[in-house]
């Protein structure tokens, strides 16, 4: 009889952790898809900014330190990207991302503040219509970094509550997936579409 | 049972004092056993169709994706769940260059479909066609759900076996029982074994019928032999065929297009029936061969399909009964479908497919009419949604006028793959903000409570985890009550003048044997609604059938169907899993 009783309780315990171990494959799996929905994001915003550098070029031909920076941390950060998509679980990976986020918001911030000087620029129509582009996209990559972080939260919990703690080493689910951070971009402010006329 | 006298001859074979157990408490012990691995792995797959796409090694394919094959592919789907009135399924990708495709789910809420790699370099449009509509008549037939159950009851007959090859390695190390514990083992293993043959048996002769119907399906959803029939041609003449490498797709072998193991591909352990049966079932001019057929003239095609006999000829010239439409998709749908999709406005299109940008699609639709309440709407949103999720709305709504009113139950279903990629603190956010949206002029109407619903029953099953409904009620007279207001309901919709909503329903309710007095409702009181439907969707296929053809005799009874009739009759076979197809 105690056989038997022994037997039911260890497969019952198999089968619970065999479905630990399933729910941290399918979370982790969760975050990775959510990753690639700000992929998607981020290279939309990559692929306007050598268009916006262009057409500010036209006018502000003396800033061109401004403006290479900005084309320069736009580089590192789709470099940071596709790593990045490489390997979502990477810590050091998604780091490396945010830090070159950063900094690319940081350019493009500097650029926002010099081209109040030029209110030309500002009116062009294919200026314009790049803000616009730039700030729903930022938008949407907000959106999309709000997402991948709810779902890397969601594993990082369930990875650390009790009982799958036990087991996640075990399991090659031992670290906590990593937050993507960088300031939702204050980068280029699209003119507002009040006119004081 | 065998396993019972096995583990008793065990027991008694052993020197161990104490174990005297009567055959009933082996028995109990043995089913319990099995029943925890029925259990189990009906439980691990119950997360949904998605869980098991996953576990297939499938990759989701978002619906605003770049890549040609792949836009091509997310198009065919789409159409096809506009032509089946549902809600379109999230898309999955396997890596694997054979050509084949599944459709997994539980109900139509959480069905989704995959597609082999191979499957989008071989095929073009119209086989491609071919394939999908074969996976939609699985999703509409429910096999899925058959499929899953089948699933787990061979697991726990093989789990029999698992447990046996645990005993007999135990035996190895056992000096005492060890002749008594080896016999143990082989014969669970042996019982494992057998009754895995026998299920396996009983699995596959099932399969092969579902996948006829769903063959015969498809040809009939698209009025075309030559695409699914050059499909499986194709797949003939591929080196790899249908089979896939992925070792979890022998689990699932039944749900996939083509038959994933050359082992089982043919004879009575076919999940499939064979090839060249399926081609010529669909194609009785086929001369055999598996050559590609690129250099196929229109004039041979015209002919092909010339000589088809469609299973049901019906379909397309009359108008037939309704609950023959439930669950189909006809020609017709799906060229309405296909035209549809093709004229919306650029910019609603785009707004289905993103997952910011859909959130503002839907709230759009639930804008009212009246011009006060739509900027108090809209100031709500500035406040409570996402930045720039009002800018965008406001953007579209120009666009969305342009929509016909009674199409944008179709915007719902091309969103609804969409808004399932949302995190679930973001569906939280989303899922108050409609709420407020719809009470906020203080009363629902109509047709903002179908689009809800229709929403919510799709996403509930992924983000609330909500149990569905059994199904199990057969006698539509023991749900009377919610009956007979539903008709009211119905019925109150149907005429200005009382007498003649008043025989609408009369008419209808005869047909149902229902003798209460009908209630004329005045407004539209939608928890009331949501509270009969919640009690509705408990009745049997049957009954459910016998339903909804009242509810047809209601809205038919004074020979005109108006705007609110049809709408409300979309949205009861929506809550009842039971779609309508387009147009109809």
């Amino acid at each position: 009889m105690e056989l038997l009783i022994t037997l039911g309780v260890l497969v019952l315990l198999a089968f619970w952790i065999v479905s630990i171990y399933n729910q941290l494959v399918a979370l982790k799996n969760r975050y990775e898809n959510g990753f690639s929905q700000i992929e998607i994001q981020l290279k939309r915003r990559y692929d306007l900014i050598p268009n916006l550098v262009e057409t500010a070029k036209g006018y502000m031909s003396h800033e061109r330190e401004t403006l290479e920076s900005v084309i320069q941390a736009r580089n590192q950060a789709m470099n940071g990207l596709q790593s990045a998509a490489d390997d979502p679980s990477n810590p050091q990976a998604i780091k490396d991302l945010s830090s070159a986020e950063g900094l690319l918001g940081g350019a493009l911030g500097r650029l926002n503040v010099v081209m109040e000087s030029y209110p030309d620029l500002k009116a062009n129509q294919n200026m314009m219509q790049l803000t616009e582009e730039l700030t729903s996209t930022e938008n949407k990559v907000a959106f999309a970094r709000q997402g991948y972080n709810d779902q890397v939260t969601e594993y990082n919990t369930y990875r650390q509550s009790f009982p799958p703690v036990v087991f996640a080493n075990l399991f090659k689910h031992g670290i906590d997936a990593e937050l993507l951070e960088f300031a939702d971009s204050e980068a280029i402010q699209a003119a507002p579409t009040v006119s004081f006329n | 049972m065998l396993t019972n006298l096995l583990v008793a001859f065990f027991l008694g074979s052993t020197s161990q004092p104490g174990i005297a157990l009567s055959s009933i408490e082996i028995s109990l012990m043995v089913l319990a056993i099995i029943g925890i691995a029925i259990g189990y792995k009906y439980l691990s797959l119950k997360g949904g169709g998605r869980v098991i796409a996953e576990m297939l090694g499938g990759t989701l394919i978002t619906n605003d994706t770049n890549n040609p094959q792949h836009k091509q592919l997310i198009n065919v789907v789409e159409e096809m769940a506009i032509a089946a009135g549902m809600a379109v399924p999230p898309v999955y990708l396997i890596r694997e260059d054979s050509i084949n495709a599944f459709a997994a789910g539980f109900s139509q809420q959480d069905a989704v479909i995959g597609i082999n790699q191979g499957t989008l370099d071989l095929l073009n449009r119209e086989e491609l066609q071919g394939v999908v509509a074969h996976e939609f008549s699985h999703i509409l037939n429910g096999d899925m759900n058959l499929n899953l159950r089948l699933i787990a009851i061979l697991h726990g007959i093989v789990f029999i076996g698992m447990i046996g090859y645990g005993v007999l390695r135990g035996a190895m190390f056992q000096r005492k029982n060890g002749a008594a514990m080896l016999a143990l083992g082989v014969g669970l293993i042996a019982i494992g074994f057998g009754g895995m043959f026998f299920g396996n048996l009983i699995k596959a002769s099932v399969s092969r019928q579902r996948e006829y119907l769903a063959d015969a399906s498809a040809v009939q959803f698209t009025r075309l032999q030559t695409g699914i029939a050059n499909a499986l041609k194709k797949i003939g003449a591929h080196s790899h065929q249908s089979h896939m490498l992925n070792k979890s797709a022998e689990q699932a072998s039944h749900m996939f297009f083509g038959s994933v193991l050359p082992k089982f591909s043919s004879g009575l352990m076919a999940t499939h029936p064979p090839l060249d049966m399926r081609i010529r079932a669909i194609d009785p001019s086929w001369d055999g061969a598996f050559a590609e057929t690129k250099g196929q003239t229109r004039a041979k095609v015209k002919a092909a399909a010339a000589t088809s006999k469609p299973k049901n000829n019906i379909q397309s010239s009359l108008v037939s009964g309704i609950t023959e439409q439930v669950g189909q998709i006809n020609e017709a749908s799906l060229t309405k479908a296909n035209q549809f999709v093709n004229q919306l406005e650029p910019n609603i299109k785009t707004s289905s497919h993103d997952v910011f940008e859909a959130r503002a699609l839907i709230y759009a639709l639930l804008l009212s009419q009246n011009a006060d309440l739509r900027q108090k709407q809209i100031a709500f949103l500035y406040e409570k949604a996402e930045k720039g999720v009002p800018e965008h709305l406001i953007r579209i709504l120009s666009a969305l006028d342009q929509v016909n009113r009674s199409e944008h139950l179709n915007l719902v279903l091309m969103a609804t793959p969409t808004l399932k990629r949302l995190s679930k603190a973001q569906y939280r956010i989303f899922s108050a903000n409609i709420g407020e949206l719809i009470v906020s002029d203080g009363k629902v109407d109509l047709f903002e409570w179908v689009l809800h619903r229709v929403l919510t029953q799709a996403l509930y099953g992924q983000f609330e985890k909500i149990k569905p409904p059994r199904g199990k009620v057969n006698n539509i007279l023991k749900l009377e009550q919610e009956v007979a207001q539903l008709l009211s309901i119905l019925g109150s919709y149907s005429h200005p003048n009382k007498q003649q909503c008043e025989h609408a329903y009369h008419s209808a309710a005869r047909t149902l044997n229902i003798a209460l007095p009908f209630k004329h409702s005045e407004h539209f009181d939608f928890r009331l609604l949501n509270n009969i439907m919640e009690r509705l969707r408990e009745l049997s296929p049957g009954a459910k059938a016998k339903l909804i053809e009242a509810a047809d005799v209601c809205v038919r009874s004074d020979n005109s169907v108006s705007f609110e009739e049809r709408v409300m009759l979309q949205g009861i076979c929506a809550t009842l899993d039971c779609p309508l197809p387009y147009g109809s």
